[in-house]
């Protein structure tokens, strides 16, 4: 399965974190600083594979790309192919620019709740759900769609029942 | 039954160009409508900026905790629209992902997981699923919501609640969604079943018991008619075979019928992945088939006509089709060995390990990594391969290749292995691989040494360099076969043995910073075989002794050690009748030690004085030399008391009682809370723990007079105790007692069984080989360079593939069988030139003439390439040199291969890394000079359904830039040369 996916800058500072076991925070910013600190230490033209046991236990590894400015990580274990992980990757990221026309790392920090919109169709619960970048576009679009529906409708009447309480 | 579902579904088409300009027009509208540009207040852009600019840690703690307090401020504030808490929330998760606690906001999130909104809903359920644990008490506010949301008529607010089924429901929990769960099974939506699937997986991975009778649901949904259903089953069905494999093999059939269907394009061509049908699908199954055919020759059989299919059939220059061709390969490795299939297994991994991406050579080793478990001699074909990748700077190719070599090791490649592995150890920070490396060098070390002196000088580099890493149970063993020798009659040999373990200890010893437990053996063996063989004095090796536990004053064990040491050569010297005259630095450290706190510590020293005192018989009764391969017989009864303890119960004394019986009897109070607390097991408090232990030294009054029987420190005692050879022994030889105990139960693993009588005759005309070899060698370079220099890029050369790297690939891949490789020299020798291309055959025939010169003055039976494999070869120190020289030659060949990579034999493998690199920004991919032809391709296939939006592009350059997030990036649009 799927351990977490985790989206930094080339600073390290984190953009999205999502683990599919719950890590306490502590732990969170230990396991990023960690594995910050293990892309930072790879040389260009490398593999895009580099074992963590160290910091997840056995066999478990992550595949890391760097587009532009930003680290993307996947991190699995056995149960995943990593070629086909880095693959994935690749799929989350078009989806992303498809989303986000011209992404850039901006969007990703501000509309991070739309970035785990993507990713939770791409990923549930540390399985991968879809492997479509044109049905996740689809199925975003619709939730978007739904969500601006909901609130042209819904602005004015709600608030004040809101604030009443 | 599987088998023509797909037939009846027609093509689910998408137009790709419409969304996209959906898309885009979202977009602008959500820029418009936003005050950042982002969709986002312009707060929380300023809060971005800010941590974006500041300079250090403690500047941007500063900056959240501000703006925590804000939050905190805000949130608590009775008029606070909707929308507003919306952001706010977003914020708290922001704050949360950089580190800082958001506790104080969660109630919020939970609260708006009860909004109406779907936008408001969705915000909530995203903010709990990244706050809350699946124990958080909150949880329990929340799954009401959570029914609620799984009966909704919108599909999407069940998807979303689903989402957060996964990740918030506990075992607790469970029962609470459960039936909603298992009847969204049947939702007309695939996307809601699909997520319904993955929710019950998801119970199941978290309470197996819970859903146990619900596991027929997935094999019911294997058979969906939707393929993103029946793929989304492949996920629990994966585990659930993982357990019990058995219970899975009737679904054999259908698994194969699916993976036919996948791979013959029946599925709709949305499943499509750069022209390969639902590759994802294809690996998820290929990974079950692989535990289904496991040892199961029936089933594997089933699978080998869609297997060869797959391998055939697969796209070899895209990323994804290797991904599924890698996993074929382990599947034909897992399953029952079917020749063919094991044949175009070992080709695809010779495309792979000689393919220019790295991603690619990581498959093809781990893949090796299997088939040699299958058929061994495949590693020989790839041994250079195999090299190249040992000596790659990439890290994960590496370590993959070491974990290769620690699956191929046997007898005749350890000590090559074995080298590689200790200096690449030495080489690392890295405390959790060094941990690892060491102990597997151990491991095979024990397991395959071939001779015992070779295991004593890796175990001392290995605990030299990560003593302090490796399980004490090794330093245990090396001091076991140090002292009981080959474990044979052959008392020289054992001698040498021990004289030359003194020797490089003594060597060793001076040496600042070594590991502790390392110590501990270097000051045991000293103590046992310092002065045994007469070479070294007693004075040096104390002085040697008194050295060390001055320079490691800290470590009370090692000065355990090191008295214990001393006192050893001490008895032996009186034992012997020399005179002792102690150092004045022994008397010093003796003094110190009989004032320290450690009473360990104070009795050793006690006890070297008092040895010292004694006269030669009785310390060679107390001290025998090599006494620690005597088997200790322990009297369990302590019969040699029993005269003892007759005379006290003559004068009087209690009988013992045994403490079984003890706890029978209630006469004293004490007795008595004893046996309730232990009798009853209802009440059991840890506090009536503490009475236990003062018990036994009150019980038997025998027991408590017994402390003469230990008078150390009284110099009188070897006249008094009765039997003084073996109780002295027992507690002045306490040292090595103590280890001897630890050791049993360790099997004893090395030894000569599978070691070639051959090697010692041969060592000579080897060493004389070597040498011949590199002057060759270093002949064959100097011209090959030259010719590199001026032909370089009229043809693909590998002038890397020098006699010495052969040599190390002989030493690592031959010698297998070396009795019947010589018989079948020659043929070997014309495959083995073959394998490597012709254009280098002029190499190793200047190698292999080299070699059968160096050889016949000792008439050997003429040896091949592969059977250079001595120790000698790679560890002497001219072999270095040549080393360094091809590194520097690697470096040009490698890009001429890349240039003249179109031309021959490589199919186009290495493109892929390529390919991934116009995905990132053109200003960093300098390398990249000409992209491959298919990425100019889909770039031309993409530009028209979504040209560059000039405005939109622009406006957020300058708001990056205003913003300074990234000061680093001088092009913050990430994906540019992904639209062309």
């Amino acid at each position: 399965m799927i351990r977490g996916v985790i989206v930094m800058n080339d600073r390290g500072k984190p953009r999205l974190v999502k683990f599919y076991e719950f890590q306490p925070a502590e732990k969170q910013q230990e396991l990023i600083r960690s594995i910050y600190r293990v892309l930072c230490s790879r040389a260009e033209n490398v593999s895009n594979f580099v074992k963590v046991d160290s910091l997840f236990g056995q066999d478990v590894r992550l595949v890391y790309k760097t587009f532009a400015t930003l680290y993307f990580v996947f991190i699995f274990d056995s149960s995943e192919n990593e070629l086909a992980m880095l693959d994935l990757m690749q799929v989350f990221v078009e989806t992303l620019d498809k989303v986000f026309s011209n992404v850039c790392e901006l969007d990703v920090v501000f509309n991070f709740n739309k970035v785990h919109t993507i990713l939770e169709e791409f990923i549930l619960g540390g399985q991968v759900l879809e492997t479509n970048s044109s049905e996740v576009v689809k199925t975003v679009e619709e939730i978007l769609k739904m969500e601006r529906a909901a609130n042209s409708i819904k602005v004015v009447p709600s608030i004040p029942g809101w604030q009443g309480r | 039954m599987v088998y023509g579902i797909y037939l009846g579904l027609g093509l689910m088409c998408f137009d790709v160009g419409f969304a996209l300009e959906q898309l885009k027009t979202i977009g602008r509208e959500l820029a418009m409508s936003s005050q950042g540009g982002f969709g986002q207040s312009k707060e929380f852009l300023d809060l971005i900026k800010s941590i974006g600019e500041a300079r250090s840690k403690a500047e941007e703690d500063r900056i959240v905790l501000r703006e925590i307090d804000t939050l905190k401020a805000r949130l608590s504030s009775p008029n606070i629209t909707k929308f507003k808490l919306k952001e706010y929330l977003m914020r708290l998760i922001y704050v949360e992902m950089l580190g800082h606690d958001a506790s104080f906001g969660y109630i919020h999130a939970v609260k708006m997981t009860h909004d109406e909104s779907l936008l408001l809903k969705r915000t909530g359920y995203l903010a709990v699923t990244l706050f809350l644990n699946e124990d958080h008490d909150l949880i329990i506010l929340i799954v009401n919501t959570i029914q609620k949301d799984l009966r909704s008529d919108n599909y999407l607010v069940v998807c979303a609640a689903l989402n957060a089924v996964c990740r918030l429901i506990n075992e607790e929990t469970i029962p609470a969604v459960l039936p909603q769960v298992v009847e969204l099974l049947g939702h007309q939506k695939e996307a809601v079943r699909k997520k319904a699937v993955m929710a019950l997986h998801r119970f199941y991975q978290r309470a197996p018991g819970s859903v146990s009778h619900l596991i027929s649901n997935f094999r019911k949904r294997l058979c969906d008619n939707d393929p993103g259903v029946m793929a989304a089953t492949l996920c629990p069905l994966f585990d659930l075979i993982t357990i019990d494999v058995n219970s899975y093999k009737d679904l054999v059939v259908s698994f194969v019928n699916i993976l036919k269907q996948v791979a013959e394009r029946r599925l709709p061509k949305s499943y499509d992945y750069h022209q390969m049908p639902a590759p994802f699908i294809q690996i998820k199954l290929l990974k079950i088939l692989s535990l289904l055919g496991n040892g199961d020759k029936k089933s594997s059989e089933q699978m080998y006509t869609i297997l060869g299919d797959i391998m055939r059939k697969c796209d070899s220059a895209s990323n994804i089709g290797n991904a599924v061709l890698y996993e074929s390969i382990c599947c034909v490795c897992s399953i029952h060995p079917n020749p063919k299939l094991l044949e175009s297994a070992a080709d695809t991994i010779s495309k792979f390990l000689k393919g220019d991406s790295h991603n690619l050579k990581y498959l093809g080793i781990d893949a090796l990594g299997l088939l040699i478990r299958i058929s061994p001699e495949i590693a020989e074909q790839h041994q250079l391969a195999v090299i190249d990748c040992l000596e790659d700077p990439d890290d994960t190719l590496k370590r993959k290749t070491f974990d290769l070599l620690y699956k191929m090791t046997k007898s005749s490649n350890v000590e090559v292995i074995v080298d590689r592995m200790i200096d690449y150890m030495i080489s690392i920070n890295d405390h959790h691989y060094k941990t690892e490396i060491a102990s597997r060098c151990v491991e095979l070390a024990e397991q395959f040494a071939p001779s015992n002196q070779w295991f004593i000088q890796t175990m001392n580099k290995v605990f030299e360099h990560a003593g302090d890493l490796v399980n004490t149970k090794v330093a245990h063993n090396l001091m076991r076969l140090i002292a009981e020798g080959f474990g044979e009659d052959d008392n020289t040999a054992d001698s040498q043995l021990r004289s030359s373990a003194v020797e490089s200890y003594l060597r060793i010893i001076g040496e600042p910073k070594l590991p502790s437990t390392f110590l501990q053996v270097i000051c045991w063996v000293l103590g046992e075989y310092g002065t045994a063989d007469g070479k070294y004095s007693a004075s040096y090796i104390t002085g040697k002794l008194c050295d060390a536990a001055e320079a490691h004053s800290t470590d009370d064990t090692v000065k355990a050690y090191a008295v214990t040491a001393l006192m050893k050569i001490y008895s032996f010297e009186i034992a012997a009748g020399r005179k002792v005259d102690m150092l004045p630095e022994c008397q010093s450290l003796v003094e110190e030690l009989l004032a320290s706190h450690s009473t360990d510590l104070q009795q050793r020293a006690y006890e070297l004085q008092a040895i010292i005192c004694l006269d030669a018989r009785a310390v060679e009764n107390i001290m025998p030399m090599d006494a620690n391969c005597e088997d200790i017989e322990i009297d369990k009864n302590l019969s040699f008391l029993d005269a003892y303890v007759q005379e006290s119960l003559e004068k009087g004394a209690q009988p013992y009682i045994p403490e079984d019986e003890r706890s029978g009897l209630s006469t004293s109070s004490n007795f008595r809370s004893q046996d309730h607390e232990s009798s009853t097991h209802a009440l059991r408090f840890e506090a009536y723990e503490l009475p236990k232990s003062s018990v036994p030294p009150k019980v038997p009054s025998v027991l408590s007079s017994s402390v003469e029987l230990v008078p150390v420190h009284e110099p009188s005692y070897v006249a008094d105790v009765p039997q003084p050879a073996t109780s002295a022994l027992t507690v002045s030889n306490s040292g090595s007692s103590e280890l001897k105990l630890r050791l049993d139960g360790v099997q004893k693993k090395w030894g000569r069984p599978t070691f070639s009588s051959t090697t010692p005759s041969t060592s000579s005309s080897d060493t004389f080989e070597s040498n011949n070899g590199t002057t060759r060698h270093e002949s064959i370079s100097s011209t090959k360079s030259k010719v590199h220099d001026v032909s370089y890029d009229s043809r693909k050369q590998q002038p890397e593939i020098s006699s010495e790297k052969q040599k190390l690939a002989a030493s690592l891949f031959g010698g297998a069988s070396k009795s019947d490789r010589k018989q079948s020299y020659s043929g070997q020798k014309v495959s083995k030139t073959n394998s490597h291309g012709a254009d280098k055959s002029d190499l190793i025939k200047a190698a292999s003439s080299s070699d059968t010169a160096a050889v016949i003055p000792t008439s050997q039976p003429p040896p091949d390439l592969l059977d250079l494999g001595e120790p000698t070869v790679t560890s002497s120190a001219p072999s270095v040199d040549p080393f360094k020289q091809l590194e520097g030659l690697l470096d040009p060949t490698q890009d001429t291969t890349k240039l003249s990579s179109s031309g021959v034999s490589v199919p186009n493998a290495p493109d892929i890394m390529s390919l991934y690199a116009d995905m990132s920004l053109s200003g960093q991919s300098t390398t990249v000079a000409n992209p491959p032809p298919n990425a100019i391709e889909t770039h031309l296939a993409k530009q028209p359904s979504k040209g560059p939006n000039v405005q939109e592009f622009l406006e957020k350059d300058a708001l990056v830039r205003q913003v300074g997030v990234t000061p680093s990036g001088q092009n913050p649009n990430l994906f540019k040369d992904l639209l062309g």
